[in-house]
C-alpha cells in the first residue's frame, strides 16, 4: 500500500509539515493539533518526522477497548470519535508514537488526506514522499544511529 | 483569540521580584500601530522606561515580542525580537532571533512577554499555556547554553519545551552576552543576555498548546501558496539552501569590502580557505530550518580532521565566519569555527566578541598594546590560540579579558588609547562590511536606531549596482550604485521603513526582505489575510515610519543626536587601498542631511520634528520633545 515515506537526512525540522496538517484538518494552526510532529534534536542535527505509517498490524487497533480505532477498506488507520473514551491505550500501544492526544478529546492520527497527503505535497525539502512501501519502517532511533554515524558525528 | 486573528491575544507580566504574574489583553489599537515584534517592545519600552536608568538596575524590562505571522504557515515566521535598555551602547538594546521559541510562545497564548524588575535569586521561568512557574536556577549557574538547555529539559522531564537561555558570560556581566534559542541561534546583539543575567533569570522556558487562527483562511491558503513559489522559483534558492548567509563571503572579497585585519584592506587573501563555498563542499551534513520555512539555509556540519576533528554544530552565520577570519586575520577556518562554538557556548555575541578581539591585535601590531599588558597572549593577526584563550577570558572576565569585557568604546577609554581605532556607532560594533565600498549600508551603520548595525536597513540592493533599479525606485539612478553618494538618504530611509515592517511581523528578513517577495503591498495583503485589519501599502510603511521614530525619540531621550550618527575615523579619512573599492573614504556630512530631510527630522539635531511626529499619530512623543535634554 502507498505510505508517507521518510527521509530523514533530507528533513530540516522546520515543521511546516506539521502547520500544514492543522491546517488542512482543522483549520488552526497549532502544532498540538497536527497529525505529524517533527521530533528534533538540535545538538546533533537530527530531526525525524513521526506520523501513521499504517503498519499491516496495527497495536492501537488491537488495543482500543472500545473498538474505536479500526482500518478502513483501503487500509487506512481511523478513529471513530462516537465510539472513543479518551482512555489513551491506542497512543501508548502505538511503536512509532504516531498518535497523539494533547489538549483534545480524542486521538489525532494521519489519514492520508484522502490520498494525498497535504504533508507531502508541501514539504519543503522532499523529505517526505508518498509511495508504495512495506511497513513497518525503521524506528526513528535506528535511523538516528546511521545518519549520524555516516556524518562521522559517532563512531 | 475570537476579534483578533492571527495574535495570540496577551501580554504577559512578569514581576521578577515579587514572583506575580499579570496577564493583559493585547491592545487592539497597539496591534494596528506597530503590528508586532520590534514595534511592540520599542513601543513599551518608550512608554514604560525612565529615561537615564541603570541598564543593570531594576528599573529597566525587558521584553520579548513576536508578530501575528508566527505560529501560522506563513513560510519563515518564526522570529522575535527581544529589547531592553542596552547595557553595552546605554541606547535602546534590541536583537532578533529564529529557531523554534516564538512560535512555541504564541501557542502558550502570548505575543509578549515583560520581564520587570530583579530576582533576588537565579531563578528559570517557565511559561506553559496560562500557567507560570519560578523555577530555582542555582544548580545552572556557569553552566553554558549546551549544558543549562540540557539540564532544564532534564528537570522539567519534557523534550519538548523552547528554551531561551544565556550563558556564563552574560552572569559575569559582559556587556555584549546574548539570548539563545535552540543552542545556537543567537539574540546577540547590544547585550540582551547580559540584562537578563542581571536580573537574575537564566531562561525563559515555554510550552504552549494552544492554536492560532486568522481572519481569511481560504485567502492567507491562496497568498501562502503564491509565496512558496515565488520562494522556490527565485534565482537565489539554491545558493541559500546549500550556503545560507556564508555566501556573502566571497561576494564581500570580490566587491574589495570585506573587512580584513580590522578594516584595513577589504580583500583578505584566504578568502576561498574560510568560505561558504568551502564549508558547503567539504563540511555540511544537512540543511535546517527555523520554523515554517521553505528555504532552510542553515546547515549543520562536521569537522572530520585535524585539530578539531569531532566538532559539529548548526551554521555558521556570514558574520560571525567573517569575524572569527578575515576581520582578525585568521586564515584557518576550523579555528574559526571552534571559536564560534565558543562564543554559542559562552553566551557571547560573536561579531562584538571578534571586534574586541581584532581591536586589541591591531593595537598590539601597532605597538600600542603590550604583551604584557595581555597577560602574555601574543595578539599577531591571526594567531588562533591567543583567539581562542581570549574569547575565554572575556567570558570568564579574567586579566585583560575583563578589560574587553565591557565592549571596545570602554576598553579604549579603560586603556586610554585607540578610542580612534574603535569600529563602533554609539557603542555597538559594526558588521562584516566596509562601509567606503557600500554608502547606502554605511549611511545605515550611521544612523541605525540600536547602533552600528546593517539589520535595520540592509539596503542590499546597492549590491546590484544597477542605476536602473535606483531611476524605478527613487528616481535617482545614484541612489542604488554601491560607490555613488546621491539618493541615499531616500534609499535608507526605504530600506528602514521595510526592515521596521517585517521586524515586526517577524518573518525571515534574509527572504522575504532580500528577495524582494513581501513589499509594503503584499505585506498589506498578507496582513488582512491573518489579522483582518485593513491597510494599505502606504500604512504599512507607515508603521515602518512610525517604529523607527518612537527609537529615534528614546534615543534623542539617552541625548543621542547628530553628532552621534557618524563612523569610525578610518572610513572618514583613510582610503580603501586595493580591489575594486580602491581610494574611496566614506563622505558621511551629505549623506546625513539627505536622511534627515527624507526622515522628516531636525538637519541640525537629528531629532524627529514636530509635524513628523504628528503626522505618524505619536502625538505623545511630539509633546515630549521640549522636555529633550540640551546637548
Amino acid at each position: 500500500m502507498k505510505r508517507i515515506n521518510i527521509d530523514a537526512e533530507k528533513c530540516s525540522g522546520c515543521r511546516y509539515c506539521e502547520m500544514v496538517c492543522s491546517f488542512h484538518h482543522e483549520r488552526k494552526f497549532s502544532t498540538s493539533l497536527s497529525r505529524i510532529s517533527v521530533t528534533k534534536e538540535d545538538k546533533y542535527g537530527f530531526d525525524y518526522p513521526i506520523v501513521c505509517h499504517q503498519c499491516d498490524t496495527c497495536p492501537s487497533v488491537t488495543s482500543c477497548p472500545a473498538g474505536a480505532i479500526t482500518r478502513s477498506e483501503s487500509g487506512i488507520i481511523q478513529v471513530r470519535e462516537d465510539l472513543c473514551t479518551g482512555c489513551g491505550a491506542c497512543v501508548n500501544s502505538c511503536m512509532f508514537k504516531a498518535l497523539k492526544l494533547s489538549g483534545i478529546s480524542r486521538p489525532l492520527v494521519c489519514d492520508l488526506c484522502s490520498g494525498e497527503p497535504a504533508c507531502v505535497k508541501k514539504c519543503p525539502t522532499g523529505a517526505l514522499s508518498f509511495k508504495d512501501s512495506e511497513a513497518p519502517f525503521d524506528q526513528p532511533s535506528d535511523v538516528r544511529r546511521k545518519l549520524l554515524g555516516r556524518w562521522g558525528i559517532i563512531g | 483569540m475570537a476579534d483578533m486573528f492571527g495574535y495570540a491575544g496577551k501580554v504577559l507580566r512578569v514581576d521578577l521580584a515579587a514572583r506575580r504574574v499579570r496577564v493583559s489583553a493585547l491592545e487592539k489599537e497597539t496591534a494596528a500601530f506597530y503590528l508586532g515584534g520590534r514595534g511592540f517592545n520599542s513601543k513599551r519600552l518608550y512608554d514604560e522606561l525612565t529615561p537615564g536608568i541603570d541598564p543593570f538596575g531594576e528599573g529597566n524590562k525587558l521584553i520579548f515580542s513576536t508578530g501575528p505571522l508566527v505560529g501560522t504557515m506563513f513560510p519563515t515566521a518564526s522570529r522575535f525580537n527581544v529589547s531592553a535598555k542596552s547595557p553595552l551602547t546605554g541606547i535602546l538594546g534590541d536583537s532578533n532571533a529564529g529557531g523554534h521559541f516564538a512560535s512555541e510562545l504564541k501557542y502558550a497564548g502570548y505575543d509578549q512577554v515583560i520581564l520587570e524588575g530583579l530576582s533576588k535569586k537565579p531563578i528559570y521561568v517557565y511559561v506553559h499555556d496560562s500557567e507560570v512557574d519560578f523555577k530555582d536556577a542555582s544548580h545552572l549557574l556557569g553552566k553554558d547554553v549546551y549544558e543549562a538547555d540540557e539540564i532544564i529539559k532534564t528537570d522539567l522531564a519534557e523534550r519538548r519545551v523552547q528554551i531561551a537561555c544565556v550563558g556564563p558570560a552574560a552572569e559575569k556581566g559582559v556587556r555584549y552576552a546574548g539570548i539563545f534559542v535552540n543552542l545556537m541561534r543567537a539574540a546577540a546583539r547590544t547585550g540582551m543576555g547580559t540584562v537578563m543575567a542581571s536580573k537574575g533569570v537564566k531562561a525563559l522556558v515555554v510550552k504552549g498548546t494552544g492554536s492560532i487562527e486568522v481572519a481569511h483562511p481560504e485567502k492567507f491558503d491562496r497568498i501562502v501558496t503564491e509565496i512558496e513559489q515565488e520562494i522556490y522559483s527565485h534565482g537565489q534558492y539554491w545558493p541559500r539552501r546549500q550556503m545560507g548567509t556564508t555566501r556573502i563571503l566571497m561576494m564581500a572579497n570580490a566587491g574589495g569590502f570585506l573587512p580584513t585585519r580590522h578594516y584595513m584592506s577589504g580583500i583578505f587573501e584566504h578568502a576561498r580557505e574560510v568560505s561558504g563555498e568551502r564549508l558547503a563542499e567539504e563540511y555540511n551534513v544537512k540543511a535546517r530550518g527555523c520554523f515554517a520555512c521553505t528555504i532552510p539555509c542553515s546547515r549543520f556540519y562536521v569537522v572530520r580532521d585535524g585539530r578539531f576533528a569531532g566538532l559539529f554544530a548548526e551554521g555558521p552565520e556570514y558574520e560571525p565566519l567573517g569575524s572569527f577570519t578575515a576581520r582578525v586575520g585568521n586564515g584557518d577556518l576550523d579555528l574559526a569555527l571552534k571559536a564560534i562554538d565558543a562564543c554559542n557556548r559562552l553566551g557571547l555575541d560573536a561579531l562584538t566578541t571578534s571586534e574586541c578581539i581584532s581591536w586589541a591585535m591591531e593595537l598590539y601590531e601597532r605597538g600600542l598594546l603590550k604583551r604584557t599588558e595581555t597577560d602574555g597572549l601574543d595578539l599577531s593577526w591571526g594567531n588562533g590560540d591567543a583567539i581562542l584563550a581570549l574569547i575565554e577570558r572575556i567570558a570568564r572576565r579574567e586579566g585583560f579579558g575583563d578589560t574587553l569585557a565591557d565592549g571596545s568604546r570602554t576598553a579604549a577609554e579603560k586603556l586610554g588609547r585607540g578610542k580612534d581605532l574603535t569600529m563602533q556607532v554609539k557603542g555597538l560594533d559594526i558588521i562584516m562590511a566596509d562601509p567606503r565600498g557600500l554608502k547606502g549600508f554605511g549611511l545605515g551603520y550611521a544612523v541605525a536606531s540600536r547602533g552600528g548595525d546593517h539589520l535595520r536597513s540592509e539596503p542590499f540592493i546597492e549590491l546590484s549596482d544597477d542605476p536602473e533599479q535606483g531611476r524605478r525606485m527613487f528616481g535617482i539612478p545614484d541612489s542604488t550604485m554601491r560607490l555613488a553618494y546621491k539618493g541615499k538618504g531616500k534609499l535608507v530611509s526605504y530600506f528602514e521603513d521595510w526592515c521596521a515592517v517585517i521586524d515586526a511581523l517577524e518573518p525571515c528578513k534574509s527572504i522575504m526582505q532580500n528577495m524582494e517577495i513581501l513589499t509594503f503591498d503584499k505585506a498589506a495583503e498578507v496582513i488582512e489575510a491573518v489579522t483582518g485589519l485593513r491597510m494599505s501599502g502606504a500604512d504599512v510603511r507607515s508603521v515602518g515610519e512610525r517604529i523607527v521614530n518612537i527609537e529615534r525619540m528614546f534615543n534623542a531621550r539617552e541625548g543621542v543626536r547628530r553628532q552621534d550618527d557618524t563612523l569610525p575615523r578610518r572610513f572618514r579619512e583613510e582610503k580603501l587601498s586595493e580591489g575594486p573599492s580602491k581610494g574611496v573614504i566614506f563622505e558621511q556630512e551629505p549623506m546625513l542631511d539627505e536622511y534627515y530631510h527624507a526622515r522628516g527630522w531636525d538637519k541640525e539635531t537629528g531629532i524627529p520634528t514636530r509635524a513628523t511626529l504628528e503626522r505618524l499619530g505619536l502625538g505623545d512623543a511630539a509633546a515630549e520633545l521640549k522636555r529633550l535634554p540640551q546637548r
